[in-house]
Formats: structure tokens, sequence, C-alpha cells
């Protein structure tokens, strides 16, 4: 499972690949914008997205209505790791199709519980 | 009531008038009162524009201190704030890596002990179930001394990095310290608004401008009054509320 991490601090992508190694995803890969992000997406093969939203730039909404806009890209399932916590902005994520929606500060269990939901229902 | 100048004027010949009658009449105590009570007039002006002189004398010295402050706010300690803002990612983001390279660190030792206590225990299986040879034995029992040993010093290693993650934390008093000067800044800022607003503006709409919430557009990054906002959720509980109602 190749998994690309977008957050313009690096300190988060860090935790964020620390959390998914101790869950067992060890390929992971690191991009800090969603204008950074999306070329590697479009060469890298990779099976997951984990974005936050606010990052100079492109920004991680804007990422993944680009993915499901992209006709090899927008199977790929997308989780949002974000301090944005307006209803608006949830209900906007899911309108744009992300799979999961995940507010800062968050748990290693929230990661764990969320990602799981989330191949449950692609393998279901 | 102020007299008009007319007023003034008429007055004055009549008082005038008095007076002469007072000194002809050789009524010296009637015209001195008199001229008692011009004098006391005359002060009263006197006070009056004594008084003007003084507010005016405030206001300009007001104004020349709030020239000053704002200079000096804007010329060196705004651009001094954005240097301490800059401190505090600086340290806040060095803390964070130092601790994950410790706790990075911490797990590898951790998973190591980990393996080599999951494998002794799989040689312990076989002692018990007597599969092992005394040459196996042997070997079993080296393997525990070296697996010992290391864990000694695995945790001596273990204590250290700890100690390190603990020095690390350092950065909350320093940068606390710095964001504190920061908002006394923003507080001094705020101050000298409401005061160029006071002598130039309108405080009126200032006054109703503050009931007033302002709203922001799109991406905010954490919000920090939680429980005065009814549009952003206080948690992933309520997250995960909203996206199941969503049919998620």
């Amino acid at each position: 499972m190749k998994i690309l991490v977008v957050d313009d601090f690096s300190t988060m992508r860090r935790i964020v690949k620390n959390l998914l190694r101790d869950l067992g995803f060890t390929n992971t890969h690191e991009a800090d914008d969603g204008s950074t992000a999306l070329p590697m997406l479009q060469t890298g093969n990779f099976d997951f997205l984990i974005t936050d939203w606010n990052m100079p730039g492109m920004q991680g909404i804007d990422l993944l209505k680009a993915v499901r806009a992209d006709e090899k890209l927008k199977s790929i399932p997308v989780l949002m790791v974000t301090a944005e916590s307006k209803r608006e902005q949830i209900i906007e994520a899911a309108q744009a199709g992300v799979n999961g929606y995940i507010v800062k500060p968050f748990t290693a269990a929230t990661l764990s519980e969320k990602l799981d939901k989330i191949f449950e229902r692609i393998d279901g | 009531m102020k007299l008009s100048d007319k007023d003034q004027l008429e007055q004055t010949i009549s008082q005038t008038r008095e007076l002469l009658e007072h000194l002809e009449n050789d009524e010296i105590e009637d015209a001195q009162e008199l001229i008692d009570s011009l004098a006391r007039g005359g002060d009263e002006d006197l006070f009056v524009e004594i008084g003007k002189l003084t507010r005016r004398l405030h206001e300009a010295l007001t104004t020349f201190h709030l020239d000053s402050r704002i200079t000096s706010i804007a010329a060196s300690e705004i651009p001094d704030a954005k240097d301490r803002l800059n401190y505090v990612i600086e340290r806040t983001e060095e803390a964070a890596n130092k601790t994950m390279d410790k706790v990075e660190h911490c797990n590898q030792l951790a998973d190591v002990i980990a393996k080599d206590s999951q494998d002794l225990l799989g040689e312990f299986q076989k002692l018990y179930r007597r599969e092992l040879s005394p040459g196996d034995f042997r070997q079993l029992c080296k393997r525990i001394e070296s697996h010992l040993e290391k864990n000694k010093n695995s945790a001596d290693d273990l204590h250290s990095q700890l100690s390190e993650v603990l020095l690390a934390q350092d950065y909350q008093d320093l940068t606390g310290q710095v964001i504190r000067q920061v908002i006394t800044l923003v507080h001094d800022v705020e101050e000298s608004m409401v005061n160029v607003i006071k002598m130039f503006g309108n405080i009126d709409r200032y006054q109703a401008a503050k009931g007033e919430s302002t709203k922001a557009e799109g991406a905010e990054g954490p919000i920090v009054n939680k429980d005065k906002r009814d549009d952003v959720v206080s948690g992933q509980d309520e997250v995960d509320d909203l996206l199941s109602s969503l049919g998620f």
C-alpha cells in the first residue's frame, strides 16, 4: 500500500508517517501542498491519499476535487486530516467525495479507526 | 449664558455710568464694590480662557504621545513582533523534531527488545516441551545472558533519550514569554487605534462594530473560540455524526 501524506508542516507529516508505520504502512511519501502532490499522484501509482486542508499554494479541498476530476486518479481513497472544523467545510469535503475526515488534534486510535472504516468499505 | 458683544458693550457702558454716578456722589464704598465685581467678572473670563488653553494643550500632548506611540509601533515593534513569532515557529518546530527523533529512537529500542524477548520465549517453550538438546540449551543460556546484557544497555539508553525528551519541552516557557510580549503589543495597538478613532473617527460606529461577529470565509485553521461559535464542530464525534447524517 503506497500512501501520500500531504501537509505543509513537516512535523505533522512526520507524526502521520510514524502513526502509519505503527499501523503497518511503511511505504509512505510526502508532499507539502496540493500542487506538489498532484503530479506525484499522477505518476506515482499511489493507493491512498492523506491530506491537510489549509496549505499555501493548492489547498487540500482543491487537491481532492482535482483528484476526483482526474480519470486516472478519481477512485483513490482520500482521508482529510485537518484543523478545519466548520460544518460547511465538512459538508463541502463530503460533497467533493472525501472518504474520511479527521479533525486535528487527533489520536492514533482515530486514525486507525478511520483507515479501517475506509478499507472496509472499499473491500466490502 | 454668554453675552453677545453688543450686550457686553451696553453692560459695560451702564456699569461705567453707574461707577461715575457713585464717584460723583462720593459713594466710595459702592464704587469700590462695583470695581471689585467688574474685576471678578474679568477673572471668570480669564479662567475660561485658561481652561480652553489647558484643554488644547492637553489634546496637543495626547496627539503627540499618540503619534510617537504609533510611530514606534509601526517602525520597530511590529517588525520585532514578526521576528518574535518566527522565533516561536522555529523553537516549536525544533522541539517537535527533537522529540520525534528521540521517540523514534526509543521505539526502535523497544521493537528490538520485544522481538528478542519473543524469540527467547519461543525457545523457552521448546525447553518446557523438552525439545532442546544439551547443545541447544547451552546456546539458549548464552542468548539469555546476552539478551539481559542488551536490555540493561537499552534501558539506560531509553532513560537518557526520555530525559532529553523532557528537556526538549523547555520551548514552552521560552515561547510562552515571547507570545505574552506580542499579546501586550497587540493590546497597545488596539488601544492606539481606539484613540485614533476617538479623535478622528466615529466612536459610535466602533462601538456598534464591537458587537458584530466577523465571519471568516474558507480555511481558517484551528478555531480557538469554539464555545463562542455555532458554525463549527467541537470534535471528532461531531464530525462523525455530521458525516453519518449525510449518509456516510
